[in-house]
């Protein structure tokens, strides 16, 4: 972590103009251009269940959309133009659709990005932690927003392999406050950079584990932290929970990164995530409960 | 003497800052909205609040509500201590803008009839217009849903306050039961029976409910109680 900035105070997440406050905590709900994504594969590969998808995730409480063309996991090439075809013209039909929702595109492809964000996009999530780095100038260029993550130095699209660190939250600090470095110089607003620690991405379970306990050493750094935990393997091999049953888990995770100040929830299960995420902040006292009569009438 | 006075119910929930997002039971608070106006509008020299505490005592008028007890993520104001009644009366005070003279007199929740009304009469006698706002609530076992489950003498038992406030029979609020209220946990038995005492002038007063009813299993009464003047 030699020579990168100390902590930078708190403050609003700012994508494309829409600004939300350090105690709001946000659902970033995943919607998949994908015939063969982990946790049901297929669902919202045609176009009209997708959108149906996001009518309802809005509803449901949906602060941000993730939508992504390329599972993460090994499989049939699916080129940079594929992907295009697969999440821009759907990009700007919610565009159309949602004029102030925020649009981010999961995608590592500087290509798929920019044509993402000239559809509408506010937010690139980077999961593959900066290996095609033109897509920080892709960022820059159109005030977009970029997630900063950790995935142990893998290429897209493979798995982890018998990876060891000596010490995976410093590893996890250093990938991530070094891609926020350089995005900062790549001049992409600081006000629109999220971190994560990309749970299951270069990593084995245990390491899952490590950062989620974790989470306040990266949250402590005064980025906002974007925790992406639903559904994963981690939590399936804690559990011993095949992928259907992994949503007690995923909450579980869920509330654990909201106490320790993760800001945004990458979610399958929008409704059940933004309720815990409420109860937290009830707790917490940073939203009032909805209504309180017990024992005061 | 009493020129006016009124009855209003004292759950905690009737501070809006305890109920959360939602404002529960708009009407009851519009209920109480508009009685204590209404015993403003009588011109009184001095207000007098009157409601259950654990002992028979004057507190100081310009303390307040202190939610913190009920709710500590509100934080810590007012005066710790202070009987819920009177906070909330006070509360109601301070929203319908009562700036002038307040007495905030807690009476004990298990003094004897006798006590209560010696203790109205003597307010009585605190100025020659004196304003009574008395906070006391009926049974919290009107339903099986209520705080002390249902009892079947709640109902009649509440029925009987609010007939007497409405007729401004003075003799049968003075002759309340302070084991049956106690039995039925109703909390406004001492308040009203200091309004009895208060108000055994040679007039009959004339009752005017606003509300009555028990949302929650608890009986909330709000009744205007005027006094004809020669």
């Amino acid at each position: 972590m030699s020579g990168l900035p100390g902590p930078r105070e708190p403050g609003p997440l700012v994508l494309r103009g829409r600004s939300f406050p350090p105690g709001r905590l946000l659902v970033m709900a995943i919607v998949n251009r994908t015939p063969d994504s982990f946790y049901r594969p297929g669902l919202t590969w045609d176009e009209g269940a997708a959108l149906e998808r996001v009518h309802q995730v809005v509803a449901e409480g949906a602060d941000i959309l993730d939508v992504g063309g390329v599972p993460a996991k090994p499989g049939a090439e699916v080129t940079a133009l594929e992907e295009m075809r697969r999440v821009v013209p759907f990009i700007a039909a919610i565009r159309a659709a949602y004029p102030d929702l925020v649009i981010s595109a999961d995608t590592w492809r500087h290509e798929v990005g920019r044509a993402a964000c000239e559809a509408g996009a506010d937010l690139l999530n980077d999961t593959w932690g900066g290996w095609d780095p033109e897509l920080t100038e892709v960022a820059a260029g159109f005030g977009a927003g970029l997630v900063c993550s950790h995935a142990g130095g893998l290429p897209p699209r493979t798995r982890p392999f018998r990876v060891s660190y000596p010490d995976v939250v410093a590893d996890v600090l250093d990938r991530v406050l070094g891609l926020a470095d350089r995005a900062v110089r790549a001049g992409v607003d600081p006000a629109g950079i999220i971190i994560d620690p990309a749970h299951d991405f270069g990593k084995n379970s245990w390491h899952s584990l490590e950062i989620t306990r974790r989470l306040d050493e990266l949250t402590a750094t005064g980025w906002p932290v974007l925790l992406s935990a639903s559904r994963k393997d981690f939590v399936g091999e804690a559990l011993g929970a095949g992928i259907d049953d992994r949503l007690s888990g995923t909450l579980a995770v869920t509330a654990l990164g909201a106490w320790l100040g993760a800001r945004i929830f990458r979610a399958h299960d929008v409704a059940q995530t933004r309720q815990a995420l409420d109860m937290v902040a009830a707790v917490r006292g940073d939203l009032l409960p909805a209504r309180t009569v017990r024992g005061l009438a | 003497m009493i020129v006016r006075a009124a009855v209003c119910p004292s759950p905690p929930l009737l501070a809006r800052q305890l109920t959360g997002q939602a404002d529960v039971f708009p009407e009851l608070r519009a209920a109480c909205a508009a009685a204590v106006p209404a015993l403003l509008a009588a011109a009184p020299d001095v207000l007098v609040v009157v409601g259950a505490g654990s002992a028979t005592a004057t507190w100081d008028p310009d303390d307040r509500l202190d939610p913190s007890a009920y709710a500590p993520a509100l934080g810590t104001a007012g005066k710790p201590g202070l009987p819920l009644a009177l906070g909330l009366g006070a509360m109601l005070l301070d929203a319908a803008g009562h700036a002038g003279p307040r007495v905030l007199q807690a009476v004990a929740e298990q003094a004897p009839g006798e006590e209560c009304l010696r203790l109205g009469a003597s307010l009585a006698d605190l100025a020659p217009r004196v304003g009574l706002l008395a906070m006391g609530d009926g049974s919290a076992r009107r339903s099986t849903a209520a705080p002390g489950h249902l009892d079947p003498r709640a109902a009649p038992f509440d029925a009987s306050v609010e007939r007497a406030l409405r007729d401004g029979d003075i003799a049968a609020l003075a002759s309340l039961e302070p084991g049956l209220a106690r039995d039925l946990l109703a909390t406004g038995r001492a308040a009203w029976q200091v309004l009895a005492g208060a108000m055994s002038a040679p007039h009959t007063p004339v009752g005017q409910v606003l509300y009555a009813d028990a949302p929650l299993g608890v009986g909330y009464l709000v009744v205007v109680l005027g006094v004809p003047e020669r």
